[in-house]
């Protein structure tokens, strides 16, 4: 495995792949919606300000 | 320095991490930080993590200290934590605690990418209630991200969170029991089969609990080659981002248990209401008390009279809604010295784990400085058919005073409990109940509650 140093705890040969898939498809997701709203940036549209989350509220509603 | 002879006490559910671990002594609680975690420990402290995250009520503050380490060989630095007035467990919360406490762990995971560290582990263990909120305990947990890294926490975090957060929701809310059983969190495959096959159309537990779980499976001991094992931050980013949206869907609207609307449905007058209420507060304000153990608490309503002075309180009840509706009513209200929990007290939780000593039972986490009994002696000795001197003898252990409500046989509530049933219960009258109860405890005031033919006793342990 890739990590210096090794986890003390198993990540689990099956729990790793599956997430660095998963993570890729997702990684796609968030580099699609930055370059959109820069992509609307470029004709002047706004997009809604992503709350940043230092302000985020953790808790459940 | 205090004299290294001195009595040192490794807690037993700290032992996997070789970071550090916590050790007691003269009744105080502190944290060794091994010299092999030192790095990491600067970084959190000097990164402005540590800082931000303990503002927001996220991690738990602690100061360094000049104690003798436990084991002087491998320490970097002793740390003392702030007090947690009660540890509880994820098969002890409602459905929103263990997803506040899901939510929380993601917010200081998102947090410390931002620095440069991420969290190594993601157990629910490692978070608790502190002024109300869900609150990472372990200072340890945080380790150098380098970009490339998977997170190493996410099988624990899916077992710990997002499977028994899913099967409460979409299958049963009583699932979160299986957590008391398989301690490192519900096996994924165990949850893939149990969760209703609709949820495979949801693509977070699609992915985090379905695919995971088939995957887990196949490529069991497998190693994998660490050319291929690298992941961009964005992609950690998108991970996060999609098992905080995953678990912010999952919702549980209580209702439909035994308990929910049990005010509703008392027989009691207002006035009767209000005198146990105002003999609560009373009888708090006498022993001032600094922890209560409230059982059988419902929603909490004299959970809350006994905790106006300031004691923190720990209001539990066997019925997940009563739990759930408890627990919503103290975050809006922003309380901090309650904590709802989910606990049957005919098999209250006991001590599992390693060596049955990782996890404390019910018991062994006391005892605290004042029970509540209200309203519950009945299905004590009744429903569940306990002599009256063990349930003395059970409560003498729990805590120092009792405030107690006797309930006698005409009361229709014990009716109901007698009218489906042979009536073996010779002893339960109000003389029965105070001689099995004077020999474990010194009866100090007893008083017949207004319009009921209840009683209310204030109890000294003998």
């Amino acid at each position: 495995m890739h990590f210096t140093p090794l986890p003390y705890l198993d990540p689990g040969s099956g729990s790793f792949l599956i997430q660095l898939l998963i993570a890729a498809l997702l990684g796609i997701g968030v580099a699609v919606r930055a370059s959109w709203s820069r992509i609307k940036g470029w004709f002047g549209i706004k997009s809604e300000p992503k709350a940043d989350d230092e302000d985020d509220e953790p808790e459940a509603k | 320095m205090t004299n290294p002879k001195q009595n040192n006490e490794q807690l037993s559910a700290s032992f996997r991490d070789p970071s550090g671990f916590l050790f007691s002594r003269d009744g105080v609680l502190y944290r060794q930080v091994n010299r092999r975690y030192e790095q990491e420990y600067a970084r959190l402290m000097e990164s402005g993590l540590y800082d931000r995250l303990v503002k927001a009520g996220l991690l738990i503050p602690h100061v360094e200290v000049d104690q003798a380490p436990a084991e002087s060989d491998l320490s970097h630095k002793v740390i003392q934590p702030e007090h947690v007035p009660f540890i509880s467990y994820p098969y002890e919360w409602s459905f929103s605690q263990l997803k506040d406490a899901a939510l929380a762990t993601l917010a200081i995971q998102r947090r410390s990418l931002k620095v440069g560290m991420s969290l190594k582990d993601a157990s629910a263990y490692n978070m608790q209630f502190v002024r109300g909120k869900a609150t990472l305990i372990d200072t340890l947990s945080f380790e150098t991200y380098k970009e490339g890294q998977p997170w190493v926490a996410y099988r624990q975090f899916c077992q710990h969170f997002l499977a028994p957060l899913a099967l409460m929701a979409l299958r049963d809310i009583r699932l979160n029991q299986l957590l008391r059983v398989y301690i490192d969190g519900i096996p994924l495959d165990l949850a893939s089969g149990l969760l209703p096959s609709k949820t495979r159309f949801n693509f977070g537990l699609l992915t985090h609990i379905h695919l995971h779980a088939g995957a887990q499976k196949r490529y069991s001991g497998m190693e994998v080659k660490s050319r291929a094992a690298t992941m961009s931050k964005q992609a950690m980013t998108g991970l996060i981002d999609s098992l905080d949206s995953t678990v912010r869907k999952l919702e549980w609207k209580p209702g439909g248990t035994e308990w929910g609307n049990y005010y509703d449905i008392t027989n009691y007058s207002d006035s009767a209401f209000e005198h146990k209420k105002q003999l609560v507060q009373e009888w708090s304000a006498k022993v001032k008390p600094s922890l209560v153990w409230d059982l059988g608490a419902n929603r909490g309503v004299f959970s809350r009279m006994a905790g106006e002075h300031g004691a923190f309180v720990v209001s539990s009840d066997i019925d997940p809604t009563a739990v759930e509706q408890n627990y919503r009513q103290m975050k809006a209200e922003k309380t901090e010295n309650l904590l709802p929990l989910l606990l049957d007290l005919t098999n209250p939780s006991p001590s599992i784990g390693w060596a049955n000593e990782e996890r404390d039972s019910f018991g062994r986490r006391g005892p605290a400085d004042i029970l509540l009994a209200l309203a519950l002696i009945h299905h004590l000795a009744i429903s569940n058919n306990v002599p009256l001197l063990q349930i003395a003898d059970f409560f003498a252990k729990l805590g120092k005073w009792l405030v107690i409500e006797f309930v006698p046989k005409a009361d229709s509530q014990v009716q109901k409990l007698l009218a489906s049933r042979e009536d073996i219960f010779p002893d339960y009258t109000r003389e029965g109940f105070e001689t099995a109860f004077q020999r474990r405890f010194r009866i100090v005031e007893a008083v017949n509650v207004r319009e009921s033919e209840r009683a209310l006793y204030l109890m000294e342990r003998l």
